[in-house]
């Protein structure tokens, strides 16, 4: 490698740099959250909150939209090439301290153990058969190992404890991964539906008109309230509609979206149109005959005696001035209706008002017949939210992988136990015992000696129980020395 | 005979002193106050086990355990924590008990609004303090986390507490998974903060330092609110409330309306200059190598916490249900403290850390034998943070998962996201620095401290000062 690449190498792949990088990171996101971001904000609340100077001044430098700017995703992947190449960096020797595990030891390496204790012993075998005796009883896994004619033991446990930190961090990138993946061939939109209407033109955020492959149709979609008026349940009854055919149906509620070839459809919201769906009434001619007829915009509707009626105009909430209909505002409180009749055999038609709050019956000039309201029926659309998120996989996938990680790198300990005969300072044969852990060393210090009790109870039954004749009857001393 | 290591014990070598007074006071104390609450809920129609009833008695176990902690925080007198951990398990049954009953009313568990919450939140405070005491043996964090209860059932009681229907997008299991999660890991980060001040104390950290910290803690608050909210003429700013409705008044889309309350402003900027004070004098102690300002400056403290409490009543008396002209609209508006939940929160944690350090100043030598070495403390954090990592990074992912399902997408850097975000990195990079650089003690603690500011802005800042679609809590 030449000098440059390795100073970059060096420079990321050292922790000191990680935490400058996830410092850089942190406050950047802290900025996005105080300084009004423009993906998430009207503009004209921009324009009202910061003065137009320092509006240009923070577009310029990116800071409206921090989490899609180059230099914040730059933060990132360099966030990510580090880990990765601080892996990398610390991966060989970790894998040789897995894959290779110190399982004899020498006087050198006896000497350094932290945890050990000895026990004089006659005979190496029915030392070991003690130990490995003592060993089954609590659990522990047992390696006989001969080399030049000598036999020790090694028991560990939870070996690949120690490589969770790697699938920790290799978790981490599969869920960056994942957003990458949805951030370049994700979308997402919005689909707005009305009864009996299907479309597959989705809007985007950005304003931008994607055709989906499918299309959906809306069959019904309603609201449930609860007792005090408050939204409880908005459903949508949907199809999906592929070469014609209705597919797959399903009720979506929030929370439960309908999902087809990777497309989510979410329930989202539901409104009224604004629209008026049918308008009930009743025409009353001047003999007295009534007819119930119903009314949608700008479709005529024939009366008994041929003359037609038609809802030309319709106002949600409305006021008079200067005798002129005004409308006051988009809520359903005062309504107000247009009707234009014709008489049959006549080109001109008269205009009737109808303003159902004042009086259930329109007025206007005499053309034979009133009009007495009965009810409105409004138009409604169910919104969806539309979205298309390949790399959610690798996200959820990462996510539970780093759940798995986390628990076995902080609560699995890896532990290791050698046990072998040799000849003590003095030149006795002793029983050795050593042990190691990588974490929660008090703990193991109470396991260790759990341990080398039990050896104890064991390598006494083994002098009460006879091996051999010239066992018989003698005592052994037992001494345990513990030291740390 | 072997020798067997055992966890090391908690309990400090104090001597001990008989003190049976205070047992008695506060045994009396909650006896009368019990006897009351039951003669007014049997006065009252209505079954007596009811959820809010319930809640007070809750209430003033915990504030009976709450002062025998304090108590044994001062003297080290054994027979108080014995008496303070029935207190606190009798206060853990009846706030069971209470959210047993809303549970049952509501359908639901109670996750769905401010109330609940912090209904939630208390429960678990009050578990982990007898989990703390009985399996770690840290006896006298509950000096802390009962004082930490009582004030959030109080502030529980001018919040809007009826039972509310789920919007739709509540209604889902992800709901539970994610707010446990979420509860869990808040309260593992508040008791790691707890050792972490503790191993602060025990290491000789200076008590100058935590005057200047604590005074410069309290005169922000007050100088924060005064920046916002005075008025021309001294008046101070609150949102009106309408008690029918339940909720701010409106002027507009997202724009609330606010009342003036006259001479509250000046009380305000009264209690900031009072905080000020400490902090002027540390200086000139630092600046004049002069020893004898600081004690001048603990004497402001004192003054300044009466000042506090003060304002506090003030506050209290004059926004509790009462109206006032707008300048934005004709008319007088009511108000609530329901509606300025913020300000009275800063009020309260300005007079609890008043009171914590004139705690620390009057009683530091015995705090500092109560407390077990400073290598066990630190490792306790360590490993309390080891429990709040996982689990914050579980109701990140479970948040995420759920907002998938509701939502559409699993991360939209909403303030809220972004903010829990940025709190597992704070408490990721207290990991590395202590797993890999070997961080241990003092910057350690400082770490851990910093984190649980980040957790405290992320579950009320970001609810209170930053908007979102996290708008239910």
């Amino acid at each position: 490698m030449t000098s440059i690449a390795k100073k970059i190498y060096k420079t990321l792949s050292n922790l000191r740099t990680g935490i400058i990088l996830l410092l850089l990171v942190g406050i950047s996101a802290a900025l996005g959250t105080f300084i009004l971001q423009r993906p998430t904000t009207d503009p004209a609340k921009l324009q009202a909150t910061y003065a137009p100077e320092t509006l240009r001044l923070l577009d310029r430098l990116g800071l409206t939209d921090i989490f899609h700017a180059w230099w914040f995703l730059g933060l990132l992947s360099l966030l990510s090439l580090s880990i990765i190449l601080v892996s990398i960096d610390r991966f060989p020797n970790a894998w040789r301290f897995y894959s290779r595990p110190y399982r004899q030891t020498d006087s050198h390496f006896r000497a350094a153990v932290p945890t050990k204790a000895e026990f004089p012993v006659r005979d190496p075998e029915s030392a070991l058969n003690a130990s490995e005796r003592g060993l089954k009883k609590l659990h522990w896994p047992i390696e006989r190992i001969t080399a030049n004619g000598h036999t020790s033991l090694y028991s560990e446990r939870h070996r690949f404890s120690v490589m969770a930190v790697y699938v920790i961090h290799a978790s981490l990138l599969m869920i960056f991964a994942g957003g990458i993946i949805d951030g370049l061939f994700g979308y997402n939109g919005f689909l707005m539906l009305q009864p009996g209407q299907s479309g597959n033109i989705i809007e985007t955020r950005t304003g931008q008109r994607k055709a989906l492959p499918f299309s959906i149709k809306c069959f019904s979609a309603g609201q449930e309230n609860y007792a005090d008026g408050s939204p409880r349940k908005w459903w949508s009854k949907l199809a999906v509609v592929e070469d014609g055919k209705d597919v797959e149906t399903k009720e979506i509620v929030v929370n439960d979206p309908l999902v087809y070839r990777g497309l989510r459809f979410y329930q989202a919201s539901f409104g009224s149109t604004g629209q008026v769906d049918g308008l009930n009434l009743v025409a009353t001619s001047s003999t007295g005959a009534t007819q119930s007829i119903t009314l949608a915009m700008n479709k005529p509707v024939e009366l008994a005696d041929g003359s037609n009626v038609t809802l030309t105009e319709f106002m949600p909430d409305f006021f008079i001035r200067d005798n002129q209909v005004f409308k006051r505002s988009d809520d359903l409180v005062n309504p107000a209706f247009r009707l234009e009749v014709k008489r049959a055999g006549s080109e001109t038609a008269s205009t009737q008002w109808l303003f159902p709050a004042y009086d259930k019956v329109s007025q206007g000039p005499d053309v034979g017949y009133r009009f007495t309201y009965r009810e409105i029926k409004m138009g409604y659309f169910t919104g969806l939210e539309v979205s298309h998120e390949p790399g959610q996989w690798l996200v959820w996938a990462g996510c539970i992988l780093m759940g798995a990680g986390l628990f076995v790198a902080f609560y699995m300990v890896h532990m290791r136990l050698w046990i072998t005969v040799v000849p003590d300072a003095d030149g006795k044969l002793v029983l050795w015992i050593g042990g190691q852990a990588n974490k929660n060393k008090d703990r193991f210090q109470q396991k260790f000696e759990d341990v080398v009790e039990e050896i104890r109870a064991e390598l006494g039954r083994a002098l009460i129980a006879p091996r051999s004749a010239h066992d018989h009857n003698e005592k052994a001393e037992l001494e345990l020395v513990a030291t740390k | 005979m072997a020798t067997r290591a055992r966890v090391v014990q908690m309990e400090p070598t104090a001597p001990a002193r008989s003190g049976n007074a205070l047992l008695v006071l506060v045994g009396l104390g909650v006896a009368f106050l019990l006897i009351t609450a039951l003669l007014g809920a049997a006065k009252s129609a209505g079954p007596i086990y009811n959820e809010s009833n319930l809640l007070y008695v809750a209430l003033i176990f915990y504030a009976g355990a709450g002062a025998l902690y304090m108590g044994f925080g001062v003297t080290g007198v054994d027979k108080y924590v014995k008496f303070a951990s029935i207190a606190t398990a009798l206060g853990f049954i009846a706030n069971t008990l209470a959210v047993a009953h809303r549970w049952y009313l509501a359908g639901r568990p109670p996750f769905a609004s401010i109330y609940e919450m912090l209904l939630s939140f208390v429960w678990t405070v009050a578990g982990l303090t007898l989990v703390a005491e009985k399996k770690l043996g840290v006896k006298i964090i509950g000096s802390i986390t009962m004082p930490l209860a009582v004030v959030c059932v109080i502030l529980m009681q001018l919040l809007p507490s009826e039972v509310r229907p789920l919007v739709p997008a509540l209604q889902s299991t992800w709901l539970h998974v994610h707010v446990t999660l979420a509860m869990l890991s808040y309260a593992a980060c508040a008791v790691s903060f707890a050792l972490a001040m503790m191993f602060l104390i025990k290491d000789h950290f200076p008590s100058e330092t935590f005057l200047a910290l604590t005074s410069a803690m309290v005169s922000a608050i007050y100088i924060a609110v005064v920046a916002t909210r005075f008025e021309k003429w001294g008046g101070l700013s609150v949102t009106a409330y309408d008690a029918k409705e339940k909720s701010d008044i409106f002027l507009g889309r997202g724009v609330r309306l606010f009342v003036t309350v006259p001479d509250l402003g000046w009380l305000f900027v009264m209690a900031a200059a009072a905080g000020l004070v400490p902090l002027v004098f540390w200086a000139l102690a630092r600046l004049q190598k002069n020893d004898t300002y600081y004690g001048v400056a603990n004497k402001a403290v004192f003054i300044g916490v009466l000042v506090q409490v003060v304002v506090l009543a003030a506050f209290v008396m004059r926004v509790h249900d009462a109206s006032y002209p707008s300048p934005f609209q004709e008319g007088f508006y009511p108000t609530a403290l329901a509606a300025s939940p913020f300000i009275l929160g800063g009020l309260v944690s300005g007079v609890f850390a008043s009171l914590l350090y004139l705690m620390l100043l009057w009683r530091r030598s015995e705090l500092e034998e109560l407390l077990p070495n400073t290598q066990t403390l630190d490792r306790v954090t360590y490993q309390t943070i080891c429990v709040a990592f996982p689990l914050l990074t579980g109701m990140i992912a479970a948040g995420a998962y759920w907002a998938n399902r509701t939502w559409g997408s699993y991360w939209s850097w909403d303030p809220k996201e972004t903010w829990a975000a940025i709190t597992w990195l704070v408490y990721a990079g207290y990991l590395h620095m202590r797993v890999t650089r070997g961080w241990r003690g003092r910057r350690a603690a400082y770490f851990a401290i910093l984190g649980f500011g980040v957790v405290i802005f992320t579950f009320l800042g970001v609810t209170y000062l930053l908007p979102g679609l996290h708008a239910y809590a």
